[in-house]
């Protein structure tokens, strides 16, 4: 019995097998795919890059091949199998040929290929927004396995806020990708911000009488206790008719430096004349870069309105400050990029881990890239500090969040290029060169999902490990503590 | 043979249970079809599996999904209420089945199904922020679960397959039902326990129901971002906008008591006489009849925004206008009847439409009359959309598209909306994206194909409306903006604002009517002359004419200028002599005065119609 049903068994699964046509005609273009994984470099423990052919035919068979692998699907929805997919990427190359029925008739599209390239840190986190202005009634910080499609949430204010208060969450952030030491920030009800130091929970306000707020945008120093933070007053208002929705002001910023050893605060740059934000480390941590604008109408209840009035004269220059992470003491800051001088404004500065190349986001004004059709990324090569437009990863929407792998190797950036309003994650391979390859979308279980996904994809951060700490300890924890005030202290040097 | 005739009245009494479903639905079309139609307009199913798995991975989502399912047939009124009114009949008839309730007393099972008429008809203004999926039909929906779930527990007579199927029906139950199936097993347990089960497989259901109704919230709820507090309520109205959570759910908890405490109706069949009988039946009648008469929301202007609203989504704007001047004429006779702000603005919005505000504006009422609610809905929410959309505002419509979703869910309008912004602003991948899901629906798949030939040929646009008369009010730089202060003060500061260097003339016209409402005389004039020199009206309309009439009146050359009307000048001499007559009374008196003859003139609304409450 057994020798009857086995080969039947094999029989019937290679019935069922879809085959490359044997004849067919050639068309000489690559099908359209999306996402657009045509011709991109991929990390090798990627999850599978599952897409949708949208080309018309009425039936599709598609050819995945590697000198380790085969794989032939059938259909316009092609999802690899993860085995089969982990063993296609054990090769450096994949072709991917596509063949269309139309009228009867095979075609064969031209190959497309995808190639195989350094590892990727496994995890990434994001929040997960609807795109709204004011409303924050469900947010959730979210960590991917990017080898596969797990995804979970860690921390929801659904489990913080109730009826009548209402809680948001921000700005996650790690040392080094490291989740043992992560902060993120809760506003309103219950807030605080929250930092796990060696895998332990705290919360502090870091608001003191001598800071204009609480931290907001912040960057870890790679080798010492301490994060550089942005304060702010944020204010946003509406474009009447514009491809740009919304427009983000600060109507004040300052940049402190806060020790996570000892809670306590101290201002790097607080030029009453001066919006600093974006505080970004070198690789080393012995400089500190930012972006500042110069902007002097005076305090009071005219500032918010003048300075949406002025807010196409805000320019962001860029500047670096050199740090002793040993003694905290600071020198001078120095221009980098001057913003005013090409009418432009950069924010987001962030260097890779091998400290030769430095990634930021150039509008043609003001601090929010992310609402900003006319954002683009530049690439400093910070050898000779030159740079250039990164145009081979920039696209016609808001290029703005981003972030380095732990090798250097990848890019992982958030925009708006495939509906112009749903933020999405993007990545993209450097070398040597500076030179980014083709990026590619976040891959999905369901290749249709961004264009399904209603909600938007923000700050994406790599994680070398998953977030251990489960999302009920994190909500009761941010429910039952409250946070410990940090001290102030005063700057050093210069 | 006596008993028989005894039993006469009763048995008539429980024939004209059938009346209640009949009369219900004709109720429903009569006097409820705008509103039967908004919980259609503010809900969403589409057939599209990605869309469905965000439903089904929730607690209580596949009711959810069913209520969806059957909402959307709300489109089509009389369709939708039959197949709502079918379900509660088939509810009520289940309820008298399973509880054995005696045919004499039968009216008795339809209280539960008018509390849940009563819950659906009563939520008035709730209909703009409820956020619960698929509620209208919930209620229903969920006492039909609970009743199978009580059948289904009686079958089994042995305790292990008891406590089994208490355990697996619970699980399952509570993962398609929530609420209603913690409700379904609890008036299953009391049911078991009050039967003739032997005691070991009452103690087995009672075990295994009371392990579902601890653990599964705490298991299933653990696994979503939900508080596990919530999880006993899941399916059940929760924060709901500004208002308190128990308030929606207070008519749904008697509706499930009265199902839990049903299994006590064996008793029933222990009553007899006639009389008493009667009185049960003939209360019980009663009762099913005025529970949804007495909840059921009543208010004129309520409808009226309702049909109004809906004119405008559908671009019919002498409906809109109709709809208003049926309203007005029924309360003719009521000195105290005043249109709401929404009313207002709509036909504001209507007569610009369709090019009569200057001959028509002040044939109508103004006024602020609150709505009938006590919690706070800015008008943003009820029509921000369509005032900024057809303003040519669409980066605020986009905004309250998005607040909108947030805070009450998707619907098919905000869908719609997206994607005509979408369209106006050339943003083409965005109004696909909105277009493609309103093409897996069921009632706006035809709208969102002809919506898509304006995306592949852009040429169309201008000629299709409501396109054509928004490209040309979009003819200002763009600049930031809010409407914190209210939807309706934004429009009058943006209209009467700097004039953009290519106004059009829609422009002028619309920005001459927000002048002439505005009532200052240095910016009428502006706009006046901007709108005739771009309009080149042959005739100025009559309103624009009583107006410029008034602010000429110290201006000779102004006076000569324009070729006024005799009429106009008539009823500005009456109001000049009706002036000198009411002179020694207080400014209510003499408005009251002015209205019996001269309420319908800009006069009388430059003086008299002021402080109204925009919002």
């Amino acid at each position: 019995m057994r020798r009857i049903t086995i080969p039947a068994l094999v029989l019937m699964v290679a019935a069922c097998t879809p085959k490359a046509p044997s004849s067919y005609d050639t068309t000489g273009s690559i099908p359209g795919i999306f996402p657009d994984y045509t011709d991109v470099t991929i990390p090798r423990n990627i999850a599978p890059l599952n897409f949708m052919i949208e080309d018309g035919a009425d039936s599709y068979i598609t050819v995945l091949k590697s000198e380790s692998a085969e794989v032939t699907i059938k259909g316009d929805e092609v999802r690899i199998p993860k085995s089969k997919w982990n063993r296609l990427t054990d090769a450096p190359l994949i072709t991917v040929q596509v063949y269309g029925r139309k009228d009867g008739r095979w075609s064969a599209y031209a190959p497309f290929s995808m190639t195989v390239s350094d590892e990727i840190d496994p995890y990434i986190s994001y929040r997960i927004i609807p795109v709204a202005v004011e409303s924050y009634e469900k947010l959730t910080l979210r960590q991917r396995d990017i080898t596969s499609f797990k995804e979970k949430v860690f921390v929801s204010n659904t489990m913080i806020q109730d009826n009548a208060h209402g809680t948001c969450i921000n700005c996650h952030h790690y040392q080094n990708g490291d989740t043992d030491n992560m902060m993120f920030h809760v506003r309103q009800y219950k807030g605080g911000t929250i930092l796990v130091l060696d895998g332990k929970m705290h919360k502090v306000n870091m608001k003191t009488d001598s800071t204009i707020s609480a931290g907001v945008y912040p960057s870890w120093h790679p080798t010492h206790d301490y994060i550089a933070l942005s304060n702010n007053w944020t204010h946003q208002s509406v474009h009447a008719a514009s491809h740009d929705k919304l427009e983000v002001i600060d109507e004040n910023n300052d940049i402190i430096l806060y020790s996570t050893r000892d809670n306590t605060v101290s201002v790097i740059e607080n030029d009453s004349s001066e919006l600093e934000c974006y505080p970004g480390w070198s690789a080393d941590g012995r400089t500190l870069y930012y972006v500042s604008a110069h902007y002097e109408a005076p305090f009071g209840p005219d500032r918010e309105n003048q300075i949406f009035l002025d807010r196409k004269q805000l320019h962001f220059n860029l500047y670096s400050k050199s740090f002793n992470p040993e003694t905290r003491v600071w020198g001078k800051k120095q221009l980098i990029y001057d913003a005013v001088a090409r009418d432009s404004s950069m924010t987001w500065p962030r260097t890779c881990p091998d400290g030769r190349w430095m990634v930021c986001c150039v509008s043609t004004h003001g601090i929010f890239p992310l609402d900003q059709i006319a954002s683009d990324f530049v690439i400093y090569d910070l050898k000779d500090n030159s740079y250039r437009y990164a145009d081979e990863i920039n696209s016609p929407f808001a290029e703005s969040y981003h972030c380095w792998s732990s090798n250097g190797k990848w890019l992982m950036f958030s925009t708006r290029r495939e509906d112009g309003l749903h933020t999405r994650l993007y990545f993209s391979h450097i070398d040597e060169n500076g030179h980014f390859s083709k990026p590619f979308a976040l891959p999905q279980r369901d290749p249709d999902f961004n264009r399904e996904y209603l909600y938007a994809f923000n700050i994406p951060e790599f994680m070398k490990k998953p977030i251990r700490i489960p999302a009920r300890q994190f909500a009761s924890f941010i429910s039952s503590t409250d946070p410990i005030p940090s001290k102030y202290e005063s700057k050093k040097g210069e | 043979m006596n008993q028989r005739k005894e039993n006469k009245i009763p048995d008539l009494l429980s024939k004209a249970r059938w009346i209640l479903p009949v009369l219900l639905w004709v109720a429903l079309i009569l006097f409820s079809k705008d509103y039967l139609m908004k919980v259609e307009e503010r809900s969403y199913f589409e057939f599209d599996l990605f869309w469905l798995s965000e439903y089904l991975c929730k607690p209580s989502g596949v009711l959810s999904l069913f209520g969806l399912f059957l909402t959307q047939f709300l489109h089509i009124p009389w369709v939708g209420a039959l197949i709502w009114v079918l379900l509660l009949t088939a509810s009520a008839e289940l309820t008298r089945i399973v509880f054995r309730i005696p045919a004499h007393l039968s009216v008795l099972a339809y209280l539960p199904a008018s509390i849940f008429v009563a819950y659906n008809l009563s939520m008035g203004y709730i209909v703009y922020v409820m956020n619960l999926p698929g509620y209208f039909f919930l209620p229903v929906l969920g006492c039909l679960w609970a009743l199978l779930t009580i059948k289904v527990f009686r079958k089994s007579r042995k305790p292990v397959i008891s406590l089994l199927l208490a355990l697996f029906w619970g699980f399952a139950g509570y993962y398609i039902a929530g609420f209603y199936a913690l409700a379904g097993i609890a008036a299953a347990c009391i049911d078991i326990i009050l039967s003739d089960h032997s005691r070991i497989c009452r103690i087995m259901t009672l075990t295994g129901a009371v392990a579902v109704i601890i653990l599964a919230p705490i298991l299933f709820v653990g696994t979503t971002t939900y508080n596990i507090s919530n999880g006993w309520t899941i399916g059940m109205p929760e924060q709901i906008y500004e208002l308190s959570q128990s308030r929606m759910q207070i008519p749904l908890i008697p509706a499930f008591l009265l199902l839990i405490i049903a299994p006590f109706s064996k008793h029933l069949s222990r009553i007899s006489g006639t009389r008493v009988l009667s009185l049960i039946q003939g209360v019980s009648l009663a009762a099913a009849i005025a529970i949804p008469s007495i909840f059921w929301f009543r208010d004129d202007n309520f409808k009226a925004e309702l049909g109004m609203i809906r004119s405008a989504d559908n671009l019919e704007w002498d409906k809109a206008i109709s709809i208003l001047e049926q309203v007005q004429s029924r309360h003719e006779d009521d000195p105290a009847w005043e249109p709401t702000r929404v009313m207002v603005v709509l036909k504001d919005l209507a007569l610009i439409k369709t090019g009569r505000e200057g001959q028509r504006i002040f044939d109508f009422e103004d006024g602020d009359k609150e709505q009938k609610r006590s919690w706070n809905l800015p008008m943003s929410f009820q029509i921000g959309r369509i005032l900024h959309l057809n303003y040519g505002i669409p980066g605020l419509c986009n905004r309250w598209l998005i607040e909108e979703t947030v805070f009450f869910g998707s619907n098919y309008q905000t869908y719609k909306y997206h994607a005509m912004n979408a369209i106006l602003l050339n943003d083409t991948q965005f109004a696909l994206k909105y277009l493609d899901k309103l093409e897996h629906t069921l009632f706006y798949r035809k709208w969102a194909r002809e919506q898509r030939k304006l995306c592949i040929d852009r040429s169309l646009v201008a000629k299709t409306a409501p396109y054509d008369m928004i490209l040309p009010l979009m003819c200002y730089d763009d600049q930031v903006c809010s409407d914190f202060q209210g939807c309706e003060f934004f429009l009058l500061e943006h209209f009467n604002g700097p004039r953009p260097d290519n106004a059009t003339p829609l422009y002028d016209r619309v920005a001459l009517f927000f002048a002439m409402k505005n009532k200052q005389s240095t910016l009428f004039w502006t706009r006046f002359f901007l709108y005739l020199d771009s309009n080149n009206p042959k005739k100025i309309d009559r309103y624009y004419q009583e107006a410029a009439y008034l602010f000429s009146q110290n201006n000779k050359e102004l006076m000569e200028a324009i070729p006024y009307d005799d009429q106009v000048k008539t009823l500005y001499n009456s109001f000049v002599q009706n002036a000198a007559k009411t002179g020694k009374m207080n400014h209510e008196e003499a408005r009251q005065n002015f209205a019996v003859n001269l309420r319908h003139t800009y006069f009388y609304y430059y003086y008299y119609v002021n402080e109204l409450v925009m919002f």
